[in-house]
């Protein structure tokens, strides 16, 4: 038990030792974690801090955090050890290795402590290691640029939480966290929830607050895009689950609130994905999406919550919980997977690659299983998360709010049909076809390090999706901890009620390999194929590259919807030209659309403060001197005044 | 001695400071007032706690002794003899000082002061040594006359800290010797890179820095 408390060990030092170690200090979490959720004791370390008390505690919401951080920090060392080796020239290794290393024990002291100001304290030991990982290769200057804006969106979210804390603190009657009686309703509490919305949203990339994020994702070396992704975000919902869970009780009007929030995340992130070139930016993209459904979750359990609905409450907080476990399982599968294309091809332009899966065929087959899972398909883990919130939200259109619901389900519907094109091109424009550039054309599989950690997560993905009934007893533990008091008075409402709809899911899923498997025995081309010609060659005498659908021709149709998506650029000058070139270019339509200009304004009008940085020292004493003077003629005016 | 006298001493000092434009001088001069400085308490007759009488001691060796070396080295390095061409000439700054001495005198009797045992002239004397602190900092162009600026500044903030004294924590004043200590000697090598990079020790050249 205790050893989850014992912080990641940072690998510092050069070779193999510390990453054994990291990968070591990760496995002893894990299986504290793990043991924490089956066992159900939480234990705890008390202590004081800051002249006031302060308690570790591993309950069943710390350690279903802890799991999915523990599960991709562990193989994110092991993959990062290859994909990033310390000894690259320029590569920043060693400065990687340790802020990883901080990383990881900042989120799992953040999501063990019971303490306001150690929870802000670690909040900022996360966001600012983040910034350093981001910020890795700072000598690209839009990788300093995504890390700088990262900055400022994770403190302008810190003064939000800050704020948050500092009233949770003046409603508790002290920075230690335990839970209010139900009952005892305060008038702070809204304002503890709007602030803690507001503030976890940021980190979470919810919907006006999410224009950091893909740059974000896109710029951080892989295996950090993987943990920013699958974990770090998450501590945004883990913070709104835990700030919820301490209060008494929450207004039905937030979980609809948030409902609504999540399912335009979820929209909104899933619609760009659909439009990116650079498939790191889509999977970026897709976390938003993910984000969306898990915030969904939460604002269903929210309004159960609200209503007093046990059935309600158990299926939107386990629907969160359990699409946060897959979310982080498929989405760092993803991006380690697309750690690998940028290693075999050195491009992150969706548009120069193809066929792939002919010279990365290990690659293509470990990733497919991701690409299955965050499109929702059965028999993969994204189904099945999915699976309670379409249960919850149908509930919920009969005994909650219907028209937040109603519009939620909508979503949810749209949003998966979109991932699933997303990801079919994704997979397709990547994977089929031929090489559209010079760049695909020379890949080859990494190495036995790179692909373990995907293959293990591979195998999750699915093993997930088909033995998931055992997980259910567990996702009623965190409930209980989410919603306290509510949940536990009809027994195990999850493991019961849906687990009857997993066992009917289960055999359907089985007929459906087996039958899939009996059909493509049988379908299997026999050896009377002689050659196999180029994808796309359709009998024409000199196929090229070029013929081959775009993700850019692939995804047009759809993402003409969205305005302020693409901006065409056109350079045509003469009055009958000949060649005609134009370019599109993908940007975001609320961060790059409308926030950009808008601080660019500001910006200028701050600039002509400028001229007060003169650069003499002088006279930046004068300015003291002035100040210092100015206070005390005000001291003396003001007791003339008085007198 | 009575107090009044070194306090005199110390506001005359100032004077002094602010019109010589010999930089050996100014220094000398900023040494005689970090001196005064350690003479003042123990004219106060809190000799008789050990811990300030032992700050005292300790203010006189920095002030007296540590701190002239550190100047001799660096005067023996970069060879000036004379501040030429202040921002503010000498005659304006000796006004400006007298101004400020007497607007401290004002404020004086204005601040919301505990009365006391403490000297009439502590309180103004402060305020007009933290003054001219600032007016050397501002008027004058070397950095080693900047240097004798942030001293005298502290003697300001020191001769304040003496109302205090015997409320005041041992390690608040240790503290206050620490920070002046570090301050010369920062200023010490940045006088020296100034000196090395643009032949001068005109800190005006560091505007060249700014973004």
């Amino acid at each position: 038990m205790a050893a989850a408390f014992l912080p990641l060990v940072p690998p510092l030092n050069e070779g193999r030792f510390s990453t054994l170690l990291g990968a070591l200090g990760s496995l002893l979490a894990f299986l504290a974690a793990a043991h924490a959720l089956l066992g159900g004791v939480p234990s705890h370390l008390d202590f004081h801090f800051w002249q006031g008390p302060a308690r570790l505690e591993l309950d069943a919401l710390s350690a279903a955090f802890l799991l999915p951080l523990h599960l991709v920090a562990g193989l994110g060392i092991i993959y990062g050890a290859d994909y990033w080796p310390i000894t690259l020239s320029k590569g920043f290794g060693r400065s990687l290795r340790f802020f990883f290393g901080f990383l990881v024990t900042a989120m799992t002291l953040l999501f063990v402590t019971q303490n306001g100001l150690l929870f802000l304290v670690a909040w900022e030991i996360m966001a600012i290691s983040a910034f350093f990982l981001v910020n890795t290769e700072h000598h690209r200057p839009e990788v300093r640029r995504a890390s700088w804006v990262y900055l400022v969106c994770t403190h302008t979210g810190t003064l939000a939480i800050t704020a948050s804390v500092i009233l949770l603190a003046h409603r508790l009657g002290g920075f230690a966290w335990s839970p209010l009686p139900p009952g005892a309703q305060g008038s702070l509490d809204v304002w503890i929830l709007v602030l803690a919305v507001l503030g976890f949203a940021f980190k979470a990339g919810l919907l006006p607050l999410h224009f950091w994020l893909p740059a974000a994702h896109a710029s951080a070396p892989s295996h950090v895009s993987a943990i920013l992704s699958a974990v770090m975000l998450k501590t945004g919902i883990y913070g709104l689950l835990r700030v919820s869970s301490l209060l008494p009780g929450v207004p039905a009007w937030m979980g609809g609130g948030l409902l609504t929030l999540g399912a335009m995340s979820a929209v909104y992130g899933v619609w760009n994905a659909l439009a990116q070139r650079d498939y790191k930016r889509l999977l970026a993209y897709s976390s938003i999406e993910n984000l969306g459904i898990i915030t969904m979750g939460v604002g269903l359990g929210w309004t159960g919550r609200a209503l007093g609905d046990p059935w309600l409450t158990a299926l939107g907080f386990g629907g969160a919980i359990f699409h946060v476990w897959n979310h982080a399982i498929f989405k760092s599968l993803l991006f380690f997977g697309s750690g690998a294309l940028l290693h075999a091809t050195g491009t992150r332009d969706m548009e120069g690659l193809g066929g792939l899966a002919a010279r990365m065929p290990r690659t293509a087959l470990v990733l497919l299983p991701g690409v299955l899972a965050v499109a929702a398909l059965p028999p993969f883990n994204g189904f099945l998360s999915e699976w309670f919130l379409y249960r919850g939200l149908f509930a919920s259109l009969r005994g909650g709010d219907a028209w937040s619901s109603g519009l939620a389900l909508l979503a949810l519907v749209f949003t998966g049909g979109l991932a699933a094109v997303a990801f079919a091109r994704f997979y397709g424009v990547i994977f089929l076809g031929t090489p559209r550039s010079e760049a695909g054309a020379h890949a080859h599989d990494p190495s036995r390090l790179m692909l373990v950690p995907m293959g293990i997560l591979a195998a999750l993905t699915l093993g997930i999706g088909l033995l998931s009934l055992p997980l259910l007893p567990v996702l009623d533990r965190v409930v209980a901890v989410v919603a306290p008091g509510q949940a536990l008075a009809r027994g195990l409402p999850l493991a019961t009620l849906v687990g009857r709809d997993f066992r009917m899911l289960l055999l359907l899923e089985g007929l459906l390999l087996v039958f899939g498997g009996l059909a493509l025995a049988w379908l299997r081309p026999g050896a009377q194929t002689a050659e196999a010609p180029p994808t796309w060659d359709c009998g024409y005498a000199a196929p090229t590259a070029r013929m081959q659908y775009t993700g850019s021709s692939f995804a047009e149709g759809w993402s003409v919807f969205l305005p302020g998506l693409t901006q065409r650029v056109r350079s045509i000058r003469a009055l009958f030209p000949r060649a005609h070139s134009f370019h599109t270019r993908i940007q975001d339509a609320v961060g790059d659309g409308l926030l950009a200009p808008w601080l660019e304004r500001v910006a200028a009008r701050l600039f002509r403060f400028h001229r007060f940085q003169t650069g003499y020292l002088s006279v930046y004493i004068l300015y003291v001197l002035v100040t210092l003077l100015g206070v005390f003629l005000w001291l003396l005016l003001r007791a003339r005044l008085s007198l | 001695m009575s107090p009044d006298f070194l306090i005199a001493l110390t506001m005359l000092t100032n004077f002094t400071l602010v019109a010589t434009s010999r930089v050996n001088k100014a220094i000398q001069l900023a040494v005689f007032q970090g001196i005064l400085m350690g003479l003042i308490p123990l004219a106060m007759g809190l000799g008789k706690h050990t811990h300030i009488l032992l700050l005292a001691l300790v203010a006189i060796a920095v002030k007296g002794g540590f701190i002239p070396y550190l100047f001799r080295r660096a005067l023996r390095q970069v060879k000036i003899r004379r501040e030429v061409d202040p921002y503010v000439g000498y005659t304006v700054s000796l006004m400006l000082c007298a101004a400020g001495t007497g607007l401290s005198l004002v404020l004086a009797h204005a601040l919301p002061l505990k009365a006391g045992t403490t000297p009439t002239f502590l309180v103004p004397a402060a305020l007009a040594t933290l003054f001219t602190g600032f007016l050397l900092l501002v008027s004058r162009r070397t950095a080693l006359t900047q240097v004798v600026g942030y001293l005298v500044l502290e003697n300001g903030i020191y001769l304040f800290g003496l109302l205090l004294v015997e409320e005041m924590p041992v390690l608040v004043e240790t503290g206050i010797l620490l920070d002046l200590f570090v301050g010369v000697f920062v200023m010490g090598i940045v006088i020296n890179h100034i000196h090395m990079t643009f032949d001068s020790t005109d800190t005006g050249f560091l505007a060249e820095l700014k973004d």
